[in-house]
């Protein structure tokens, strides 16, 4: 089928939950691989969590402010001028990163534009970053897959446990996430920016620092089809058929970027970050926005560039 | 007649597929490329309209299932009115084929049904016979199907009437008692005179069925009769289908062809003939050469027109040549004057009667007019009476020679009184007589009463019995006026009156022409023709010179036709030796037509048989294969749904790089431009004219420059020489407008490279040395200006200059060059006496701004001999003008009216004089040679005085 645009990497029949979850076993360690090389490029650039907190690393000295412990004072720096100054030394205290990647079956496309399929992109993605978080100490967790826990080879770990985890679709169950964790969500989030606003809302109520990765292919994107189309959706197996595809790009281009407008939007206002990835571009680029998120990083535009 | 069956009926159990085919077509639809497309969700919101893509279309589905319908019901061939073979086995075929000539239209169809017929005896494995009742020879002994075949493929409908009868005779004796099984007649559906003997002959076959084949009859109308009347041709129709009212045309061609009138032949419904005039002026019919009906191609359709119908030769003789000096006195003045426009006159070159009608009589005239011939010589008697008899019309005049003769004149048709009868004068009681009304008989019948006529002086015919209806015209007293006797073929005709004014004032009234024409109609065109080369009495016999063929065409092939042998006042019938067409030569021939006058077209009545009759109309018509319009009805669906599927595929879309379907949508293109014109037949280009749209920039002004005279100057180039030039124009137009009826409008600057200059009268060019030389071009212009009448004021403006150096100024050097490549004519300064001394003003001089240089006006060449001063073009007016003197200058006023520059001296009646220069130069242009010939005045009323 050369002639298509986009097609299904690895179908998978719905009843064939273990034959799948052996498919997306034989993906893991590629992309465990791919997770490492790319997260070694990035560890190379930053250390740290680029934040004041508890630690033991200087960090900056900022002026005292009213009410704070007196201990704190840098008395060596404070005595080089009329002020007084506090030490802030890095953060360092380890942190619960969730990571979680949508596995459901429209992940499975890619395009003849992509470089990969959407789903090896975010599993390269979860595990370039839990590869680069246990490196700093964290402890890396998978809602429903794998309890949060800090050792050298989460990567690794989170690899296996998603070897075996069963198959699931959607958000899971998030009720063991405690507050005051980040948790990074990579997906297509295709459907309305309110129904993916729905389930991700009442996280953010808790108190959950979110980061939220949208992984798309290009054709889906730029939607370059032509002619008569019938086109599938692969979770519902819908079709839609457009006689002149061509003459509906705009409209639907227009629709994509307002529901994903809409969708960093809310997220916006949440306090949550949201970067966005195309599958033709690098993974690095998106792992670079995500870790500068998670490293406390005003957030700059979205990485992943509306192209 | 709507019998509809298949040739190939098992084909049609291929309908029972259509249901399969429906499931099929609704199982694959025009595949969609598919695609896996994750944001269906988004999609959908963006399009609107879901579409069933699993399913075509209904309108496209039943598209297919109508092209597969159509290609099956295509393959099971149906037709329309099949044809059963019916044909009675029991012995041999017998096919009677008309071929007469209303067969000619249908013969095609008439061939092919016979053609089936003989096929069905094949098949039936029976002989045939086949006659063609309008053939001369018949073989009706029944042979093999093949040998029918090639009978029928070498016959043709023949311009004859079908002589059934001669068939059946001829038939009967080669069956020679066998009893055919069908007897089939092909009938053109004609009656024929014979017909009651044919069908007995044909029952006394006993055939064990008889069978009538007709087509319907249409074409079967004849033109019967064509009379030649005084005012129009009348020709007679008739036609074999009665049913309805129908009109046709019946064209009058002349020999080579041409229509050159026609006439409506309107058949009313259940009349079966028809007449139309065909009303054409006299000359014009003596063109026609044959009528046809208007689409018709049939012998029948046809008819030929002889010398009957042609332009007359007369001759006339006169017994007194009279005087050349006094036509009017002339006997035959009046005679050929009336006759000319429609008839050959022949005059002898002598005067001497016994040379004179021998050489008239070898001309062999239409009719021999006498006037006031009293006696003849005796030996030329003889042959003018031979003529007579022989179809001659011999038209005589009275007059005082003829009252003189002798009683006993054979040439006059009533036994004529001596002497003259004189009505009015001094001597006589009587009042001149008018004429009586014309006889309601007679060639005159018809005409108004000639109220104006007048006759003093006839000859008086002695009374006899049948006086009264010999005499075609008579005197209100009720003596006859004109008077014929008939002679065999011929014809005499006496007027009673004389050819020329003097006895009645009959030639100079309109009648005389009507009659004469009237008379002169009534003659034989070809005079003694038919019997011309031999003195045999009445009967002439006549080769064939050209034929009609069936289809009404004349052709020089004259095959088995026989001389026709014709005799006198017998209108000759067309038989099986003599087709009809032209007998004769070309110098004279006699048509022979189909048809005699007044046949009547009846139906064929085959009742006389008195057997049961089958009767059918012809094959070929009515068996209609439905086969290529079902399969062109296919073709066409297909077509259209070939676009349709490539338009749902999206073939129409702008698509880079996609090579595999650029076939494909080339193959479109084509389809869709065919399928357009198919759709579209000629819809019309809407081409609009914008209004006005002939018109060109530039109309307006050449409008506005026609409208009134303007004065022109050539802009030289110099603001200071321009702005002088514009405004003594100016200066000079205000001064014509007042003094004069001439009022220009304003001055017009010419650039001479461009600007048209044949709007202007006169253009002033004043020179100046340090403008621009004007190009070649501009000057070869000036030329052709100046070479169509136009006239070229040159002004060098250097009166005084040249005064100081006696040389030419650099004006004037400028003048020559211009001048040097210009045909002018030799000049001279004007002399006292030129038009422009006088042609509004009185001048001796002609100043400017400055005063004393001449006026150089074009030589005039006959001056000195003639008085006359016509130059060679442009009505007499010179085409150049050359003056020192600056006019302009002196003519330029400003926006205030006051004068610009002084004059040099600076005298007022100087300004004066030079605008009256320009008035008479103006009035010399406009007028030309009318104000020169004023200057002639004293010179002709000196001449008129004495």
């Amino acid at each position: 089928m050369a002639s298509t645009i986009g097609q299904i990497v690895e179908q998978t029949p719905s009843s064939e939950v273990l034959s799948r979850a052996q498919a997306r076993a034989t993906l893991v360690p590629d992309c465990m691989v791919e997770a490492k090389r790319i997260a070694n490029t990035v560890i190379a650039g930053w250390h740290g969590r680029r934040k004041r907190g508890i630690g033991e690393n200087f960090w900056q000295f900022r002026p005292y402010a009213e009410g704070e412990s007196l201990s704190r004072i840098d008395w060596r720096r404070s005595a080089r001028d009329d002020h007084t100054y506090v030490r802030d030394r890095e953060w360092e205290a380890a942190h619960t990163v969730w990571l979680w990647a949508d596995m459901s079956p429209s992940m499975m496309y890619k395009s003849t534009l992509a470089i990969a399929s959407k789903e090896s992109r975010a599993l390269v993605l979860m595990l370039a970053l839990a590869e680069i978080l246990a490196r700093s100490g964290e402890r890396i967790g998978c809602p429903g897959i794998m309890e949060p826990v800090s050792a050298r080879n989460a990567a690794e770990r989170l690899a296996a446990s998603i070897m075996h985890a069963p198959l699931t679709t959607g958000l899971p169950d998030t009720a063991m996430i405690r507050g005051h964790s980040d948790i990074v969500l990579i997906g297509d989030f295709l459907d309305d920016a309110d129904r993916v606003m729905e389930r991700i809302a009442p996280l953010g109520r808790r108190g959950l620092r979110g980061h939220v990765v949208e992984i798309a292919d290009p054709a889906e994107e730029t939607f370059p089809y032509t002619g008569r189309t019938e086109f599938t959706d692969p979770e519902t197996g819908e079709k839609l058929v457009s006689g002149r595809a061509e003459m509906i790009r705009e409209d639907y281009q227009r629709a994509y970027f307002a529901r994903r407008d809409a969708l960093g939007e809310s997220l916006r206002r949440l306090g949550w970050s949201f970067v966005f990835h195309r599958t033709d571009h690098l993974a690095s680029e998106a792992l670079v926005a995500v870790h500068g998120y998670l490293s406390g990083l005003p957030a700059p535009k979205p990485a992943g560039e509306r192209s | 007649m709507s019998a509809l069956i298949f040739a190939n009926p098992a084909i049609l159990f291929g309908l029972i597929a259509l249901p399969v085919i429906w499931w099929l077509l609704r199982l694959t639809p025009p595949r969609p490329k598919t695609e896996v497309f994750p944001p269906l969700r988004i999609l959908a919101t963006v399009l609107k309209r879901e579409e069933t893509p699993s399913k075509s279309p209904w309108w496209l589905t039943l598209l297919r299932m109508l092209l597969a319908a159509a290609v099956i019901l295509a393959i099971a061939d149906p037709v329309m009115n099949p044809r059963a073979n019916s044909l009675n086995a029991g012995g041999p075929l017998v096919l009677v084929v008309d071929n007469g000539w209303a067969t000619a239209t249908d013969w095609e169809r008439r061939v092919q049904t016979a053609r089936l017929l003989i096929d069905d005896a094949e098949s039936a494995d029976v002989p045939v016979s086949i006659t063609f009742t309008a053939n001369a020879s018949h073989e009706a002994v029944p042979g093999t199907a093949a040998a029918a075949r090639d009978k029928l493929k070498a016959a043709n409908p023949r311009p004859l009437v079908p002589d059934r009868a001669r068939t059946a005779q001829a038939i009967r004796e080669a069956m020679n008692g066998t009893r055919p099984g069908t007897l089939a007649i092909l009938s053109d559906g004609m009656a024929a005179a014979s017909d009651n003997d044919a069908m007995s002959a044909f029952a006394a076959l006993s055939p064990a069925e008889m069978r009538l084949v007709e087509g319907d009859g249409h074409s079967a109308v004849a033109l019967t009769d064509a009379v030649n009347n005084a005012a129009a041709m009348t020709v007679t129709a008739t036609r074999l289908s009665t049913a309805s009212a129908q009109q046709m045309n019946v064209n009058a061609l002349d020999a080579q062809g041409r229509a050159l009138a026609s006439g409506t032949l309107q058949f009313a419904a259940g009349s079966g003939t028809a007449t139309a005039e065909i009303a054409s002026p006299f000359e014009l019919r003596n063109d026609f050469a044959r009528l046809n009906i208007d689409g018709l191609a049939t012998a029948g359709a046809a008819h030929l027109l002889d010398d009957g119908f042609k332009r007359r030769r007369i001759a006339l003789l006169a017994g007194e040549s009279g005087s050349d000096f006094q036509p009017l006195l002339q006997p035959l003045y009046y005679i050929s004057r009336a006759l000319l426009p429609y008839a050959d006159v022949i005059q002898p070159n002598t005067a001497d009667l016994a040379v004179a009608i021998p050489q008239i009589l070898q001309g062999n005239p239409s009719a021999i007019i006498l006037a006031d011939v009293g006696r003849l010589p005796a030996e030329t008697y003889a042959p003018l009476q031979r003529w007579i008899a022989q179809g001659g019309t011999l038209i005589r005049f009275a007059g005082p020679r003829l009252a003189a003769a002798p009683a006993d004149d054979p040439l006059v048709p009533v036994i004529l009184r001596q002497g003259e009868r004189a009505l009015g004068g001094a001597m006589s009681w009587s009042e001149p007589q008018s004429l009586a009304d014309f006889p309601s008989f007679g060639p005159f019948a018809g005409m108004p009463r000639a109220a104006d006529i007048t006759v003093t002086r006839q000859v008086l015919a002695e009374p006899t019995p049948d006086l009264a209806e010999r005499t075609w015209a008579s005197l209100a007293d009720g003596t006859p006026l004109v008077t014929e006797k008939e002679v065999d073929a011929g014809r005499i005709v006496l007027f009673h009156t004389s050819a020329e004014a003097t006895w009645s004032n009959l030639p100079l009234s309109g009648n005389f022409v009507e009659m004469l024409r009237r008379l002169v109609q009534l003659a034989r065109a070809g005079g003694a023709a038919s019997s011309g080369s031999a003195a045999e009495g009445a009967t002439a016999t006549l080769a064939p010179y050209r034929l009609l063929t069936a289809d009404g065409v004349l052709t020089t092939e004259t095959g088995t036709a026989r001389p026709i042998a014709i005799a006198a006042n017998q209108v000759p019938v067309a038989s099986f030796d003599h087709p009809p067409g032209l007998y004769g030569t070309e110098d004279g021939f006699t048509a022979v037509n189909l048809l005699a006058p007044k046949t009547v077209i009846a139906r064929f009545d085959p009742t006389a048989a008195g057997r049961p009759i089958v009767r059918e109309g012809l094959a070929g018509g009515e068996a209609v294969s439905l086969r290529p319009a079902l399969f062109a009805a296919a073709f066409a669906l297909l077509i259209l749904d070939s676009i349709v599927v490539l338009f749902m595929n999206g073939a129409f879309s702008r698509v880079p790089g996609r090579r595999r379907t650029a076939g494909g949508v080339a193959a479109v293109i084509a389809a869709l431009a065919f399928g357009l014109f198919a759709l579209l037949p000629g819809q019309p280009q809407a081409q609009e004219m914008a209004p006005g749209a002939g018109a060109k920039p530039g109309d307006e002004q050449i409008l506005e420059r026609l409208d009134t005279t303007h004065l022109a100057y050539v802009v030289t180039g110099e603001r200071d020489v321009d702005s002088i030039s514009e405004q003594g124009l100016e200066g000079l137009s205000q001064f014509l407008t007042y003094r004069t009826t001439l009022e220009p409008g304003a001055p017009v600057g010419l650039d001479i490279t461009k600007d048209e200059l044949s709007f202007y009268p006169i253009i002033y060019w004043p020179i100046s040395a340090t403008a621009p030389m004007p190009s070649p071009a501009a000057i070869s212009r000036i030329d052709a200006y100046m070479r169509n009448g136009g006239t070229v004021l040159f002004d060098t403006r250097d009166q005084y200059s040249s005064l100081d150096g006696g040389g030419t100024t650099p004006n004037g050097e400028r003048l020559q060059a211009i001048l040097a490549n210009i045909d002018i004519p030799p000049l001279e300064p004007t002399p006292t006496d030129h038009v422009l001394t006088r042609s509004f003003y009185l001048l001796t001089n002609f100043p400017g701004r400055y005063t004393g240089s001449p006026l150089w006006v074009e030589a005039r060449q006959e001056a000195k001999s003639t008085g006359a001063q016509l130059s060679s073009s442009g009505d007499g007016v010179t085409p150049l003008l050359i003056t020192g003197n600056d006019f302009a200058g002196a003519w330029a006023v400003d926006s205030q009216g006051a004068a610009v520059l002084p004059t040099v001296p600076p005298d007022e009646m100087q300004r004066e004089y030079a605008y009256r220069s320009g008035v008479n130069i103006m009035m010399y242009m406009l007028t030309g040679n009318y104000k020169a010939d004023q200057v002639h005045v004293p010179a002709l009323l000196e001449r008129l005085g004495q």
